[in-house]
């Protein structure tokens, strides 16, 4: 890994943990259910620098995001690491199968949804070990894994869209410019 | 980008997907609603023997025989009461309607319990 890539995966996790950490403030009707703005990053760096800095950038915010918000190695970290990594690798399988299918928003979609199902089927394995339950919550964790995915992926659509656009102004090998630094 | 892109970058497949994760998630919504068990479970017990299991969501009305005589209990609109009963005080019958908990009449030995079916043993929740 070049030293540029550490840089660009330290800047682009920084972001993810800031948005993790922002959306804590957001009041919510049921406390773990986020919008996952975080995703956001992890699409654009997904898109921009491929899977392995995706999923390297997921992971760094889902273990600094619990050692700031206090929930290391609590249930919560746990299945947001687990619904992190399960969102990354669906999104870095259906762009790898078919990169030109779908747009950042499909891209986006497939992972919330899967980082939903993930970490429900997580959650069943881990904590809960009632169908019944996993039953009642998963459409609502559909829905509103469709709602935050659409959301995060016209977000990630505009960010990939100015990041790419500066980058054709500038030389790509100066990278640092791309995520103004 | 490709050439089925329009304007706003969405390609057919994103419409595609977000249509099929939409009707699955309504799929989801009707199956679970269908799978789940209907509401809950009025048991009728006397003497700790189990004599009726019956779904709240039915209108019935059983009697049952106690050590005292006989004790009618009625379901209906998804709540349960005890009737009529032989015991002195009647506080099972004054106790009325419920939709979640007991009714207990200790001297005719009578039990009527609101549970949710494959939840033994555990209470979730007990009031009354």
């Amino acid at each position: 890994m070049e030293s540029q890539d550490r840089y660009r995966i330290a800047l682009l996790s920084a972001y993810a943990l800031a948005l993790n950490g922002f959306e804590t403030l957001i009041p919510s009707p049921i406390p773990w259910l986020k919008p996952g703005l975080a995703n956001i990053v992890t699409l654009v760096t997904l898109h921009l620098y491929g899977f392995r800095a995706a999923l390297t950038v997921t992971l760094i915010r889902t273990l600094l995001g619990s050692l700031f918000l206090g929930t290391f190695l609590g249930p919560a970290f746990f299945l947001s690491m687990g619904g992190g990594i399960a969102g990354t690798l669906a999104m870095g399988l259906i762009t790898a199968l078919f990169p030109r299918l779908f747009s950042p928003l499909g891209v986006s979609l497939i992972g919330a949804f899967f980082h939903n199902m993930g970490q429900l089927f997580l959650a069943y394995l881990l904590f809960i070990q009632r169908i019944e339950a996993v039953l009642v919550v998963m459409p609502i964790l559909a829905t509103t894994g469709i709602l935050t995915g659409a959301v995060n992926g016209v977000a990630g659509r505009y960010l990939i869209e100015a990041i790419e656009s500066r980058e054709g102004m500038s030389p790509p090998s100066s990278g640092g410019d791309i995520l103004h630094s | 980008m490709s050439s089925e892109r329009n304007k706003h970058g969405v390609t057919f497949a994103d419409r595609a997907l977000l249509v099929s994760l939409v009707l699955l998630t309504a799929y989801c919504f009707v199956f679970t609603k269908k799978a789940m068990p209907q509401g809950s479970e009025v048991k009728i017990e006397v003497s700790g023997t189990l004599l009726y299991t019956l779904p709240l969501s039915h209108d019935r009305t059983v009697t049952v025989q106690g050590p005292m005589g006989a004790t009618i209990v009625e379901i209906h609109a998804g709540k349960v009461r005890v009737k009529a009963s032989p015991c002195h005080n009647r506080i099972c019958v004054h106790q009325g309607w419920i939709d979640s908990g007991a009714v207990v009449c200790l001297p005719n030995r009578v039990l009527v319990t609101i549970t949710t079916p494959g939840r033994q043993g555990e209470f979730d929740g007990i009031t009354g």
